[in-house]
């Protein structure tokens, strides 16, 4: 099912630009970045000026448009805190606090150059419609406005790689165009079942000056998961999962 | 003293060495080891925390504390905590555990304690249900420095309210269903809490089991819980809270607690007890506010519906007073040891009055200096005008460690909460070095 309807797009998209439908490519580029419900692992690494860097590595999963949870298995001082975001409600579980509390999309549980909606990252379809697309030969530019006003970045400038329909470079702008983050998608790599996608994800910023952040996907798998496990309840049990 | 003394700076200098280098690595094959799942965990902290009181020769919890001893104007103490956690976890069960061992060097209360704070097992025969029995702390509320519906759990100190608490022994389930459509979940968590000499005895009145549950709801975007506790250990509560973010950046919430038929025992500067049986309500509101610029502004107002009044209050610091020149004039403490006895109770407690105001400012990263945070806290007595201010810093650069400096100056006219505590102020200077010991074992 999954090829059949990558080949449609692929005949869509063998038209002249004008006539491909940029919301339709925006739901290709999320289905190509991950299945509709999945699991993975990946590591954060905050760098700083001096070269400094500190780590994380998360277990995530999500299903749907706007389910998604994470779990921190290193450091150990972050180990068996989660966070989970249900469209844009979001919580945090810290083990020793012993409770869910409700934290923003522009809050960073991890510090560094990505925040939590960065992390806990929907579809881009759930939060953005396509005003304008671009051809440029060799990529389209895709420029996305936020549905609503709680969604972190108002306006997004999504470059993507024209064969494999994954973006290679997002600029994240307020409403009045302002660069608040730059994001860059690198090193295309085969996951198995079909998901070829970036392994490597880089931002800085410049409101954070010589700060990057680096996001690495370790693994990453279609999962089937049950509605309950994206619950505040639930929270404390993530790792059940594993 | 002077070895315990380096031991605290060699303790709290040799980590900013040990890891201030990490090498920087894409090596996917490292990451896998890392991500691998093993059946037991095993990690913690030890954790330093020295502390300086300069001390308040003029307030009633001095008088009562030193009365006997000789006076002093700063009182020094280093605290140190090996905090372990465990787990072992196999098919659809878990056994978890939370210990910690303490060690308090101080001129007035050296002591060596070593707790068992949580210890469970957990069955999760499917991700909409799970059981629980075992000692396990249940925080409710949604309040951060105070929970009015706390019903089982214990009370959080507001000066350090993210401080991992002791449970009580328990039986305990979470349902969990999910919808779709305005109501997003459900779960139901009952509990079950005996309370016997040697089991949760400090709960409430002994040779009693008693019977709590908690409902929550994802409604409209909106986390809505009701609870409610009954049994014969305490009075017979209800509540319920919320907690919903109005826009992106800004966060409200309440707490609401009706407890029926409470007593509540009161003193006056004779000596002379008084008990009065009422039903009190207790209630909480609060914001939680993001600037642009990463400031966070947490505002609390906090009705305690079981607090004493300006007037109470006065009577137990008059009897302090009378007290204490009583044991100068003649050398009888009786007065000082009733006062003693009702400090261990309600008068005793972290803010024993009706009205307070808790307000937290904390700047995210400042000047672009990455996991560095400072902060001012403040909790205000309405009653009284007393109030404390704790400036306080937190750098948390180096993977595991987290090191915090604060302090906390106490200010208010005589007979005030916050103008009759022991110390004027107080400095401490945290360490907290965290470890992850699963992989010792491989």
């Amino acid at each position: 099912m999954r090829k059949i309807i990558t080949a449609i797009l692929l005949l869509l998209l063998a038209s002249p630009a004008m006539a491909v439908d940029g919301n339709s490519l925006l739901l290709q580029v999320d289905r190509n970045l991950n299945p509709d419900s999945y699991e993975s692992y990946k590591k954060l690494i905050n760098i700083e000026p001096n070269g400094k860097e500190k780590e994380f590595i998360l277990f995530t999963v999500k299903k749907g448009k706007d389910k998604v949870a994470a779990l921190f298995i290193s450091p150990a001082s972050e180990k068996g805190r989660s966070t989970l975001r249900l469209g844009e409600n979001m919580w945090l579980y810290i083990p020793n606090v012993g409770k869910p509390i409700r934290i923003t999309s522009l809050q960073s549980v991890v510090g560094g150059v990505f925040n939590n909606s960065d992390i806990l990252r929907l579809d881009y379809t759930s939060e953005y419609n396509v005003e304008k697309m671009e051809d440029t030969g060799g990529e389209y530019i895709l420029h996305l406005k936020a549905k609503t006003k709680t969604v972190a970045y108002d306006k997004l400038k999504m470059w993507v790689h024209k064969e494999k329909l994954v973006p290679v470079r997002i600029e994240c702008l307020t409403e009045t165009s302002m660069l608040v983050k730059t994001i860059y998608y690198k090193n295309i790599k085969d996951f198995g079942d079909g998901i070829v996608r970036p392994a490597v994800i880089e931002t800085d910023s410049p409101l954070y000056k010589g700060y990057k952040s680096v996001m690495i996907f370790a693994k990453i798998k279609a999962r089937e998961l049950d509605d309950e496990v994206f619950t505040m309840t639930f929270m404390p049990n993530l790792d059940s999962l594993r | 003293m002077k070895s315990i003394k380096f031991l605290t700076l060699i303790l709290i200098l040799v980590p900013l060495f040990a890891f201030a280098q990490d090498d920087y690595s894409f090596d996917m094959s490292e990451i896998e080891k890392e991500i691998e799942k093993k059946p037991y965990t095993l990690g913690g902290y030890l954790e330093v925390l020295p502390k300086i009181f300069a001390l308040d020769h003029d307030a009633a919890f001095y008088k009562l504390n030193f009365y006997n001893r000789s006076e002093k104007d700063y009182l020094d103490e280093y605290n140190f905590k090996l905090s372990m956690n465990g787990g072992y976890s196999k098919g659809i069960s878990e056994v978890y555990i939370r210990s910690n061992i303490t060690k308090t060097e101080s001129d007035i209360n050296p002591k060596t304690d070593v707790d068992i704070d949580e210890g469970y097992l957990t069955i999760n025969p499917s991700s909409m249900l799970n059981f629980s029995i075992g000692k396990k702390a249940l925080k409710w509320g949604k309040g951060y420095a105070w929970n009015p519906v706390a019903f089982v759990g214990r009370s959080k100190n507001p000066d350090d309210p993210d401080l991992a608490l002791e449970g009580y022994v328990m039986a305990s389930a979470d349902y969990i269903k999910s919808f779709s459509g305005p109501l997003q979940s459900i779960s139901v968590t009952p509990v079950v809490i005996p309370v016997y000499e040697h089991v949760n005895g400090e709960f409430g009145e002994q040779n009693n089991i008693n019977y709590g549950g908690k409902v929550y709801f994802l409604l409209y975007d909106t986390d809505i819980d009701f609870m409610f506790l009954t049994g014969n250990s305490k009075p017979v509560r209800f509540g319920a809270d919320f907690s919903r973010n109005v826009t992106s950046n800004f966060e409200i919430h309440g707490e609401f607690a009706y407890i029926d038929n409470i007593s509540r025992k009161t003193i006056d500067g004779s000596g002379n007890k008084t008990e009065s049986i009422y039903d009190a309500q207790s209630y909480l509101f609060g914001i939680r506010y993001l600037t642009a610029s990463d400031t966070t502004i947490i505002g609390e107002y906090y009705r305690n519906g079981t607090g004493y009044t300006g007037e109470e209050m006065e009577g137990f610091f008059g009897l302090v007073d009378n007290g204490y020149a009583t044991y100068f004039s003649t050398g009888n403490d009786a007065l000082l040891g009733k006062a003693t006895t009702m400090a261990k109770g309600s008068y005793g407690r972290p803010n024993p009055m009706r009205d307070y105001l808790y307000l937290r400012i904390s700047q995210k990263e400042p000047f672009d200096i990455l996991y560095f945070t400072p902060s001012i806290t403040s909790i205000y007595n309405i009653n009284d005008g007393s109030f404390s201010l704790s400036p306080e810093i937190v750098y948390t650069g180096i993977t595991n460690l987290e090191l915090r400096m604060k302090a906390a100056f106490l200010e208010g006219p005589d007979n005030s909460e916050f103008g009759e505590k022991q110390n004027d102020y107080r400095i401490e200077l945290q360490a907290r070095y965290y470890f992850d010991a699963s992989r010792l074992f491989e």
